[in-house]
């Protein structure tokens, strides 16, 4: 028998889940990614290396910054060319808006109506609009951020290789500057609401980072090891999917809020250290639902560290000066964090200046196996003991602790 | 009303964009009573719709199930974003869907029943059809308040060069010789790119009608681009239309 889970509401993109049962018992679950594939690969290869990150963006809204970012990351490796700290600093600024709009669309919109009960976010506002409402105010402020460092609240063009198009003034700079001390209640709120979300999901062995906190040279994972990604990550095609799965070591890992904290707790602002010590505990059993909980920190993070970084900016003035570029033949990766956790934009590019090569590797898909896990573990755990209904929620509840983004994961892989 | 929105194969943006609406979203919730959205909600009913929007492009035998489930249960469509007015990236990947899959996937195999990319609009007739990838989230606020009130949506018929001038930002073609589309693409975005000193790069489209891509394409030609960059280029967003 083939229990199907029609296809996942709340989740970003069109995924659908089946659990296969053999005389009463659980034996497998997958999860199918049925969006249509969408070629970026072939979409970039022979493209002239500065169009590209513009490209790339469009593989995802939710974290086209991050697409974006890792692209320009992957193409300035591969011309050898470093950047100052003012764009390294706003490109981070960058990322944390992209957290900011991210976590809160994922907590407040997708997760909060199951913990309260709702079917949606619009239905639980009638009651609970407080809640919604300071959920809003924190995804509006990441889109300013966004706005303000990528060109625009989605696909902005600004993020370019060597700098920016445009750089922020200092009134931008200032008003986000007092927007992080109004929205830390709020945040610090959404901390306290995820707290009480009871654990499910299975327990990744490894969790998967970059080495620095929103983006790196190299991935790190919690056995210690410092690497690029071909060297330990596998990948393969599955028969009844869109979307490739990955091992690393041959082991089930996770990469996202959760494994974020969990290896670079070290990195954490003042605040949400405070927080991550508080929860410390209940984050160490490494349920992939404590992703939630994780990801309210984060916002706490977001907005300590936004604040940092503009008070450094203001400081020193913004020279808004890019760096030259002169294509030449090379090979380079970008490692970026997205929201939902690791990603990788890898490119081969010629002496014109024209990508001869691109592979793209996203959180949703890097967590692929870990879903399945989950939804096996808790497939078998409800099983007979509730009816379908409650269970195909629990289900759900559990594909969307991942935050799943499934337009990113649809689309490959090595060419 | 009676709306629904439904997502085929595409980035999210374009139903995401209606969540940015954020205050917005609930004055048109006065209108409208949402009854399908699955990005946002997990409520669904199955019901005859006043308006339905769809975003993205049909790419695989699920997309078109969705479309056509859509257009046979609504009174008004809507074809919101490029992908689904005009392609948008997903449409440009020229070639064959076997080979396509080949390429990147490493199998003859369509066991997913992928089809050929190709937007909303040549599959079933659309009420409406608003690109921009996105579009400016206004737009379809205004819109749908339009329909709601049975007022007649003005429809945008200028390049994004009118709002170059309206905002007095200098020309990125004529005084920095970059490839900017602005010229050829349908305003309605404040030429926000612009703004950013870079040149459009086409994401809403097409102009119909009085534009001059093949004019467009000369001078940038003698300004010394390269013609295969510029016919990629040109057809980044739209799907083989810019002929010249
Ligand atoms: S038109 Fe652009 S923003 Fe809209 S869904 Fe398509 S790719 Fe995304
Ligand atoms: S300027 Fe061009 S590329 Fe930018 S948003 Fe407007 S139409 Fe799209």
């Amino acid at each position: 028998m083939i229990l199907e889970l029609g296809e996942f509401t709340r989740v970003e993109g069109n995924g659908k889940a089946e659990v296969i049962i053999e005389n009463g018992e659980v034996k497998e679950a997958r999860v199918k990614i049925v969006e249509g594939p969408r070629f970026f690969e072939l979409l970039t290869l022979g493209r002239y290396y500065w169009d590209v990150p513009d490209l790339e963006a469009r593989i995802c809204a939710i974290c086209y910054l991050a697409h974006s970012f890792a692209s320009v990351l992957g193409i300035e490796n591969a011309f050898g060319v470093k950047v100052p700290e003012e764009i390294q600093l706003l490109r981070e600024l960058g990322l944390i808006g992209e957290i900011l709009e991210s976590h809160s669309l994922h907590l407040y919109l997708l997760v909060a109506p199951d913990l309260f009960g709702y079917p949606d976010a619009i239905r639980m506002a009638s009651k609970h609009g407080e809640i919604v409402r300071e959920g809003l105010a924190l995804k509006a402020f990441g889109n300013y951020i966004r706005e303000v460092i990528g060109g625009r609240e989605i696909h902005g063009i600004n993020v370019k290789p060597g700098g920016f198009g445009r750089y922020p003034t200092e009134d931008e700079l200032e008003k986000i500057d007092k927007s992080c001390d109004a929205l830390l209640r709020f945040a610090k709120r959404a901390v306290n609401i995820f707290a009480t979300q009871e654990v499910f999901g299975a327990v990744p062995e490894y969790h998967i980072a970059t080495d620095g906190y929103l983006y790196g040279e190299k991935l790190i994972a919690s056995d210690g090891e410092r690497f690029d990604y071909f060297e330990h990550i596998e990948e393969k095609s599955l028969p009844y999917s869109f979307a490739k799965q990955s091992h690393y070591k041959e082991s089930v890992f996770m990469t996202g809020a959760l494994s974020r904290l969990m290896v670079k707790s070290d990195r954490l602002t003042p605040i949400a250290k405070e927080l991550f010590e508080q929860h410390r505990e209940k984050l160490s059993r490494g349920n992939v639902s404590l992703n939630n909980l994780a990801q309210a920190i984060e916002l706490v993070y977001s907005l300590e560290r936004a604040k940092e970084i503009v008070g450094k900016l203001l400081d020193h003035g913004v020279k808004g000066e890019n760096v030259p570029i002169e294509p030449k033949e090379g090979e380079g990766i970008g490692y970026v964090e997205a929201p939902r956790g690791v990603l990788i934009h890898h490119y081969r590019i010629d002496e014109n200046g024209n990508i001869t090569y691109s592979n793209i590797i996203t959180p949703t898909a890097l967590n692929h196996a870990l879903m399945e896990l989950s939804l096996y573990e808790e497939a078998r755990k409800h099983y007979g003991a509730v009816d379908e209904n409650f269970l195909k929620h629990k289900l759900e509840e559990t594909v969307r602790a991942f935050d799943p983004c499934i337009s990113c994961s649809v689309h490959l892989v090595r060419l | 009303m009676k709306l629904g929105v439904f997502e085929l194969t595409d980035c999210g943006g374009c139903a995401l964009n209606i969540l940015f609406l954020y205050e917005k979203l609930f004055d048109l919730l006065e209108f409208y009573e949402i009854k399908e959205f699955h990005m946002a909600s997990s409520f669904k009913e199955h019901d005859h719709l006043d308006v339905a929007i769809v975003t993205g492009t049909v790419s695989c035998q699920r997309d078109l199930e969705v479309l056509r489930h859509a257009r046979n249960y609504s009174n008004y469509l809507i074809a919101l974003g490029t992908c689904a007015t005009h392609g948008s990236v997903q449409g440009a990947v020229e070639g064959k869907i076997r080979d396509k899959l080949e390429k990147v996937y490493g199998t003859r195999a369509n066991t997913m029943k992928a089809l050929d990319p190709k937007p909303v609009v040549e599959y079933v007739a659309v009420d409406f059809a608003l690109p921009g990838c996105p579009y400016d989230k206004m737009e379809i606020y205004q819109l749908l308040i339009d329909l709601a009130k049975g007022v007649e949506p003005i429809k945008k018929d200028y390049p994004v060069c009118i709002e170059c001038k309206l905002n007095e930002y200098e020309c990125v073609l004529v005084k920095k010789g970059l490839p900017c589309l602005g010229p050829i693409t349908v305003g309605g975005c404040n030429a926000i790119c612009v703004k950013s000193k870079l040149g459009c790069i086409g994401c809403r489209g097409p102009l119909p009608k009085e534009a001059n891509p093949a004019g467009e394409f000369e001078i940038l030609r003698n300004l010394g681009y390269d013609e295969e960059y510029l016919r990629r280029k040109f057809k980044t967003f739209a799907r083989g239309e810019l002929r010249w």
